[in-house]
């Protein structure tokens, strides 16, 4: 799974801790779904679809390996 | 009550079991509760004719408080964390049954090759066990949410 998180956050102009307050979750798992190293749940992709203003596979896509 | 009422009621109490975790403070009295549990291990020695009881106490006191520590809410809980402690728990439960299965012959070995006619071969005890579990539990735990 690959993200543009950064990317929409940076549009935003939203650091890891604001968006992590805004979706109620710790700056480090905000980081992890960044990196690709976390793929968050349904719930929370939904959140940060609703902080982005945008569909969840606009800023999720699934990779070669998935 | 229907069947489906019924069974939402069980799913329901299954859940709440699963997402029952302690207050964050708990991380501090399971703390103290393990330095209690070694401040009786060393009182042991003054007195030599209750030394069993105190052990078997201290032994008691040790596993409640790691328990207390593993169960405790993080500060800043989330899906991740949690995602962390359920894959902590499954490496603590593998490596246990590995380290129960394994170390009762490690043991004897060991103590025929130092002592010759060393010991005689004997299972692992539950504390032995238990407190092997949580500490792997709670280092993988902070060991993984580190490098998250």
């Amino acid at each position: 799974m690959e993200n543009t998180i950064k990317v929409e956050r940076a549009i935003l102009n939203l650091t890891q801790d604001d968006l992590a307050k805004k979706i109620g979750v710790s700056r480090q798992t905000i980081n992890s779904i960044e990196a690709n190293r976390y793929v968050p749940s349904t719930v929370l992709a939904l959140k940060l679809s609703k902080v982005f203003g945008k569909s969840v596979n606009e800023f999720f896509k699934l990779s070669n390996q998935d | 009550m229907s069947g489906k009422s019924f069974a939402e009621c069980e799913r329901h109490r299954i859940q709440k079991v699963l997402d029952f975790r302690l207050p964050t403070s708990f991380k501090w009295i399971g703390l103290v509760i393990v330095i209690m549990a070694f401040v009786l291990f060393f009182v042991r020695s003054q007195f030599p004719d209750q030394a069993d009881f105190i052990r078997g106490i201290g032994r008691k006191v040790f596993i409640i408080g790691l328990l207390c520590i593993s169960l405790s809410r993080d500060k800043e809980e989330d899906e991740m964390t949690i995602a962390i402690r359920a894959q902590s728990y499954a490496i603590a439960f593998i490596i246990g049954v590995l380290y129960a299965i394994i170390m009762p012959y490690v043991e004897f070995g060991v103590s025929n090759i130092v002592h010759s006619g060393g010991e005689a071969y004997k299972e692992l005890g539950d504390f032995q066990l238990l407190s092997f579990m949580f500490l792997i539990q709670l280092g993988f735990y902070y060991t993984l949410k580190r490098y998250r």
